[in-house]
């Protein structure tokens, strides 16, 4: 097991209540290593509250989290967090920001420029390394973001819905090249998302969580022999598809949402 | 005056084209577009200057109409006269460099101690909520109300002059620096911790990148202050600068020679601000479009 999350929960103390709020109660997961597990749910259940948990960006109120056996106390390169809004520095270029977490390693000077055009030209950006974040669009901001967490070699990749504020097109073809750049590297990947057709197609397992406060419902396995062609059009992929929506659609019905489709 | 001058340029522009097409024969050279860029240039800075060409007019007809007294207020070829005699004398010279050290001193003096007073306040929140009412009643204290403070405890000399615009240029930068540090984008803090910065190096690598444009843009407002306040502290007790040469005239009823200290200060402001803002651009070119 690569990670394990034990009866985890996380609560927030909220101005003018006598009673905490309860983002996360007994949450149990284990992820394998080198698996690709997406996590879905609706909006509000604490997915970003468990991914800032599993990043040791926030400590849980109970339970505890397991990285290679060891418990996580705070943020370290051994994981890579990718944030939806991208967070790149906007006074560096591309192959600057790349190099940001290369210079928290200490990795020499010379060897940083080389790794990071390296991991620039994985991410399918070479040419762009001296542009700034704001000449760059979307798409390609967040595989900059992507190309930098990659870059310090973490082992674990943690993805807070990456893809949710790009147009369709750019989304689909992001997420064919993340699958590709997971085969590639061999790296675990939790990857949050609120698009069922998002968790389908690039999980290897798809954990849903209940709505508030979350808990994981069910981990489904989604059994492709390849990823390869038209994954979406394949009949299996409906039937996956309609598993997720149905166990989500309860939840979403308990957090009186409108009901997400990705 | 101003839409005259715009079309004699445009006119002589004109002319000068058809000259040129003449000489080149048929086939619009490189000449051509060279006059017709020259042209678009002349027009250009005709729009931008009008205005001031327009008030220059008014300056020099009104006295010489007797609508104004021309005691008071000289037209402007005189006052242009009276600041020629003045640099040919060397003494506009001697003002402007008095008056030029006392405001450099006072601003670099106010970046070196509000710039790490700023980030201190603004990066922790203890030293921001003791020093906050503080801040609070002396920003709103204006600085020319406390230059008698000023000079009754440290003299007339030098001392309290510059300490008078450090004092006045410390506050824009010192609330743009607590406002930069406190504006940072908490997503990129996030995703600095996420790479395990600890709090120095977030300091160094994120914050302080981060806060540089607004940070300029207080010391760009400074470096207005630092002129602005000169004047009154140039008028108590100095024997030099451009304050006390506009103080000086004024007393001894040389009105041209006011005028032309009024004017060097104006355009020193100007100046001063056009650097400043060419620094700022320098400082801050990510932060475009943003």
């Amino acid at each position: 097991m690569k990670l394990q999350i034990q009866g985890v929960g996380k609560e927030f103390a909220v101005r003018g209540a006598d009673r905490p709020f309860t983002a996360l109660d007994d949450v149990n997961l284990d992820v394998r290593a080198g698996e690709f597990l997406t996590l879905v749910g609706p909006s509000g259940c604490g997915k970003s509250t468990l991914l800032d948990l599993l990043a040791g960006l926030a400590v849980p109120s109970r339970g505890s989290i397991l990285l290679d056996g060891t418990l996580v106390e705070g943020p370290g390169l051994d994981r890579g967090v990718v944030f939806q809004q991208y967070a790149l520095f906007p006074w560096r270029t591309a192959l600057s920001n790349v190099e940001f977490g290369l210079e928290a390693k200490a990795v020499p000077k010379r060897e940083r420029a080389e790794r990071a055009r390296t991991y620039l030209e994985l991410v399918g950006l070479s040419g762009f390394e001296e542009r700034y974040p704001h000449e760059l669009s979307g798409g390609m901001r967040q595989r900059v973001a992507i190309a930098r967490s990659l870059a310090f070699d973490p082992d674990v990749l943690l993805m807070d819905e990456p893809f949710a504020a790009l147009d369709a097109q750019t989304r689909e073809s992001l997420q064919e090249e993340l699958l590709r750049i997971w085969q590639r590297t061999g790296k675990t990947v939790v990857f949050i998302t609120h698009g069922i057709d998002e968790a389908v197609y690039l999980g290897q397992r798809v954990a849903v969580m209940t709505s508030r406060p979350g808990r994981i419902k069910r981990v489904l396995d989604i059994d492709f022999d390849s990823r390869e062609g038209d994954l979406r059009a394949d009949a299996r992929f409906g039937e996956y598809r309609h598993e997720v929506w149905t166990l989500l659609r309860d939840e979403v019905a308990a957090a009186s949402e409108v009901v997400p489709v990705g | 005056m101003a839409s005259v001058s715009v079309t004699t340029s445009q006119v002589l522009a004109r002319e000068a084209l058809q000259e040129a097409s003449r000489t080149a024969g048929t086939a619009p050279g490189l000449l051509t577009r060279l006059l017709r860029g020259t042209a678009r240039a002349a027009v250009a800075v005709g729009r931008r200057t009008a205005a001031i060409v327009a008030l220059a007019a008014i300056w020099e007809v009104l006295p010489r109409l007797d609508v104004v007294d021309p005691t008071f207020l000289p037209p402007l070829s005189q006052v242009l006269v009276a600041w020629w005699d003045l640099l040919l004398s060397g003494e506009l010279l001697d003002h402007t460099q008095a008056s030029l050290v006392r405001s450099l001193a006072g601003c670099a003096l106010a970046i070196v101690a509000a710039i790490p007073l700023g980030l201190l306040i603004g990066w922790y929140r203890p030293v921001a909520d003791f020093l906050n009412p503080l801040l609070e009643l002396f920003r709103n204290t204006a600085a020319l109300a406390i230059l008698p403070v000023f000079v009754l405890i440290l003299g007339l000399g030098e001392t309290s002059k510059v300490s008078i615009i450090l004092y006045a240029c410390a506050w824009p930068i010192l609330l743009n620096t607590i406002a930069a540090v406190r504006g940072v984008d908490p997503l990129l803090v996030k995703s600095a911790r996420s790479m395990g910065l600890r709090p120095f190096r977030l300091f160094q690598k994120v914050i302080l990148p981060a806060a540089v444009p607004t940070i300029f843009t207080g010391i760009r407002l400074a470096g207005a202050y630092s002129i602005l306040v000169l004047v009154a502290a140039e008028m108590v007790g100095a024997k030099a600068g451009l304050g006390y040469l506009i103080n000086y005239a004024q007393f001894n009823f040389r009105v041209p020679e006011m005028y032309a200290g009024i004017l060097t200060i104006s355009v020193l402001g100007l100046l001063l601000n056009l650097l400043l803002v060419r620094l700022e651009r320098r400082f801050s070119t990510w932060r475009v479009s943003r």
